[in-house]
């Protein structure tokens, strides 16, 4: 498929209306001005299909799940077909020695050009020898395809921060795509898997302006991980409250309730759940009455458990009595000692005669 | 025995108190206590701010009762307190400090700051640094029975001038009066006039008085250079001879430190009430003032100011009686702007004026500007008090600075204008 994104989605039946209402949307969720939908909509509609190398490294498919099936046939889904995707091995129909062809060709043929999409995290242990493809480690395989691409994106958790199989104990040695490759822009879109929008949010940014979009300490799209959970959550009036399920059918998580005694992690989580929600503007965890696991933070799996709240309110009543308890026996004791010592002055008094003045 | 670097800290050990303790540590460093100081405001010396005469004390306090004082001293970052230190702070806590009790007043947090001037003074004693001058007058306070050494032959021959003088009996050693009057060494040699109109009040009013043999004077040099167990024998004399006559009432004379010493810190020295009430003379005038007893033939024209002493009026609580006695008595009365409770020190109270240095006479002149600036601005040549140590350091201060003001005693005044 060739030829300017426009014609192809005409050709699945988008119209062009639709397809400026879904640009001025990205925008807007992109915190980008309201002319950037229509440059982000002229743009996209003559851009050329970029070249698009997908690696699997140690990953669970997941990520590739969540954009390829949950939303099909959206507009995400259809402009993530339309990139030139000339090396994915799960959804590529070529295997062996064909498919290795197809993604040397790809970098040949585009390199320095091409964007390179990662999921799944890389292993270090033994030399690389847990995960190898064609017989080639990970490791070398991702440090030869970075070489050439313009940008790499890290897809989902693994890949952005290590993700589960880096969780304790590690036992591959499993690292960031960001540990290996220091020398190329890199974009983390973690979550596990990661909100399909924000791929083709980036996606659309990097065709639309060239360039990557804003990026936290952490490489990621500060569009989609700038605010918490916690800081767009619906349940957030009832937080301030005080009005907390304290189990999973008790009269709070009925009415809705904030689930942060279960142990809901939205206050430290960065992403776009709360705002874009999944399948389609389904739902997402909290709405279902499940507190957010932090999936898009690092080393989430290792966070101390999904349903340990992040802290417990202290109670400042038994806080208070133990702090007074322990003053009010130092006190004693210092007193006691004080006392004791002026009573020995006191016991010790000698009267203080005329003479007792001159020295 | 004699005074000791020991003696004084065990002095402080024992006179630490929870008061001080408060004081201490609720203390916010504001410096407002240096404002409220003669000394400070005439010399701008900073050594001289109340809080910072009680270092000593302090850092005893600090080094004894905290717990990081403890600390301090053990690992060897506290500074002890020692005999140079004392030697120097002698001047802070002796020449320039008159308890006065303005820094008291002043103080935000409610430091009772010339409460412990008192308290270090003990320490002071203890330990020998005590100026010479206050340490001769408790010598003869303890000894004689007075500071100026006067002996009851001489009271005698007063009080028969007096009675000479008035034509009214003057009872000595009489049971069972309604007063047992007290007088201050000052006032027999230097105010004799007060006895007399002391004689024509009582007689006017009715009132039944006597004068004991044995216990004449009112002052207490035992506080003044802070030693409780003296201050404890000169009092005494008074409770007895009082407890003794069966009297109701026991009359402070005008001296300021006198009724302090009889009314505030008397019972606490014996440790238990007094069986009789003790009245500053004001307070008797006053009330006799209001029933009408007090009745004036003529007034006193020329403008004249008060002068407050610290120790009756704002330390003394004797607050309203001064000002109701002046107008009745004078016409021409100027109330100045640092009245009663604010009124400046004449800077010689607390013993201070019998410390005969050359330092310590310079220090109470310049401590006396403002003394000064108050008669100066009020315009006046007459300035009334009533207090016999305050009468010595004013005149004391005019002959200074060749000022020709007068300085009249309140009762001796009330005296001289009551109806026959």
């Amino acid at each position: 498929m060739q030829g300017p994104l426009i014609d192809t989605l005409v050709r699945q039946g988008v119209s062009r209306r639709t397809f400026l209402k879904y640009c001025a949307t990205l925008a807007s969720m992109m915190a980008l001005p309201p002319t950037a939908g229509r440059a982000m909509a002229e743009a996209l509609a003559a851009a050329r299909r970029p070249s698009v190398i997908w690696l699997p490294f140690q990953e669970c498919t997941g990520c590739t799940e969540s954009m390829t099936r949950s939303h099909s046939p959206t507009l995400e889904g259809m402009i993530f077909d339309m990139v030139s995707l000339d090396y994915h091995e799960t959804l590529m129909a070529a295997a062996g020695h064909q498919a290795e062809d197809a993604l040397h060709a790809a970098m040949k043929d585009n390199a320095g050009k091409y964007l390179l999409i990662v999921d799944g995290s890389v292993p270090l242990g033994i030399d690389g020898a847990y995960s190898c493809i064609a017989g080639r480690t990970n490791v070398d395989l991702l440090k030869e395809a970075a070489a050439g691409a313009a940008a790499i994106v890290a897809m989902g958790s693994c890949a952005a921060f290590g993700g589960i199989p880096k969780a304790k104990p590690n036992p591959t040695g499993a690292v960031a795509i960001s540990d290996i490759v220091k020398d190329k822009p890199i974009v983390n879109v973690p979550g596990c898997p990661p909100i399909p929008v924000v791929m083709t949010g980036v996606l659309a940014h990097y065709l639309t302006f060239g360039r990557l979009p804003d990026l936290d300490d952490k490489l990621r799209p500060t569009a989609f991980y700038g605010e918490t959970i916690h800081d767009r959550c619906y349940r957030r009036p009832f937080y301030d409250q005080g009005k907390f399920a304290r189990t999973f059918d008790d009269e709070g998580a009925r009415r809705g309730w904030c689930l942060f005694e279960l142990g809901c992690k939205g206050p430290v989580t960065h992403n776009a759940c709360a705002t874009t929600k999944w399948n389609g503007g389904t739902s997402w965890p909290v709405e279902s009455g499940h507190g957010c696991l932090g999936c898009s933070e690092p080393d989430f799996w290792d966070a101390g458990g999904f349903y340990k709240a992040l802290s417990m309110p202290a109670d400042p009543l038994k806080m208070g009595t133990a702090a007074a308890a322990v003053g009010a026996v130092a006190g004693v004791a210092v007193s006691v000692a004080n006392r004791a010592k002026k009573h020995r002055a006191q016991a010790s008094h000698e009267t203080t005669t005329l003479a007792d003045l001159e020295k | 025995m004699s005074a000791t670097l020991e003696k004084g800290l065990h002095a402080l050990r024992e006179v630490i108190d929870a008061p001080i303790a408060s004081y201490f540590s609720s203390c916010v460093h504001c410096g407002l206590c240096a404002d409220a100081c003669l000394f400070h405001t005439e010399t701008g010396d900073p050594r001289y701010t109340p809080i910072y005469k009680l270092e000593p004390l302090r850092r005893v306090y600090e080094q004894e009762y905290t717990v990081l004082g403890r600390v301090k001293k053990l690992v060897g970052l506290a500074k002890p307190v020692d005999d140079a230190m004392l030697d120097a702070w002698q001047e802070l806590v002796y020449d320039s400090c008159t308890m006065c009790g303005r820094c008291s007043l002043v103080c935000p947090v409610g430091n009772d700051i010339v409460y412990m001037v008192r308290k270090l003074r003990e320490g002071m004693a203890a330990s020998g640094h005590t100026p010479d001058g206050i340490r001769s007058a408790t010598r003869r306070t303890v000894e004689i029975g007075g500071p100026m050494g006067l002996k009851w032959p001489a009271v005698a021959n007063v009080l028969r001038k007096a009675e000479e003088a008035t034509g009214l009996k003057i009872p000595v050693d009489q049971p069972g009066a309604d007063y047992l009057v007290l007088l201050s060494s000052m006032e027999i040699v230097n105010y004799p006039e007060y006895i007399e109109a002391l004689a024509k009040i009582f007689h006017k009013a009715g009132l039944t008085f006597t004068v004991s043999s044995d216990a004449f004077e009112a002052t207490n040099a035992g506080i003044q250079i802070g030693v409780s167990d003296l201050a404890r024998t000169i009092v005494t004399r008074i409770v007895e001879a009082a407890e003794r006559l069966q009297v109701k009432h026991v009359l402070s004379p005008e001296c300021g430190h006198a009724y302090m010493a009889i009314r505030w810190e008397g019972p606490n020295l014996i440790g238990r009430p007094f069986r009789f009430e003790v009245v500053h003379v004001l307070e008797l005038l006053d009330e006799l003032r209001r029933k009408g007893v007090l009745k004036m033939k003529d007034t006193f024209k020329d403008p004249l100011i008060l002068h407050d002493p610290c120790q009756i009026v704002r330390r003394g609580g004797v607050l309203d009686a001064p000002e109701q006695l002046i107008r009745q008595v004078a016409d021409n009365y100027i109330p100045v702007v640092d009245q009663q409770k604010w009124n400046w020190c004449c800077g010689g109270g607390g013993g201070a004026s019998a410390i005969h240095t050359e330092e310590a006479e310079a220090l109470r002149a310049k401590a006396f500007q403002v003394k000064k600036r108050q008669i100066e601005s009020a315009g006046v040549d007459t300035m009334v008090t009533f207090c016999a140590n305050c009468r010595i350091v004013i005149e004391e201060a005019f002959d200074h600075y060749q000022m020709d003001t007068k300085l009249l005693g309140l009762t001796e005044l009330l005296a001289e204008h009551l109806e026959d």
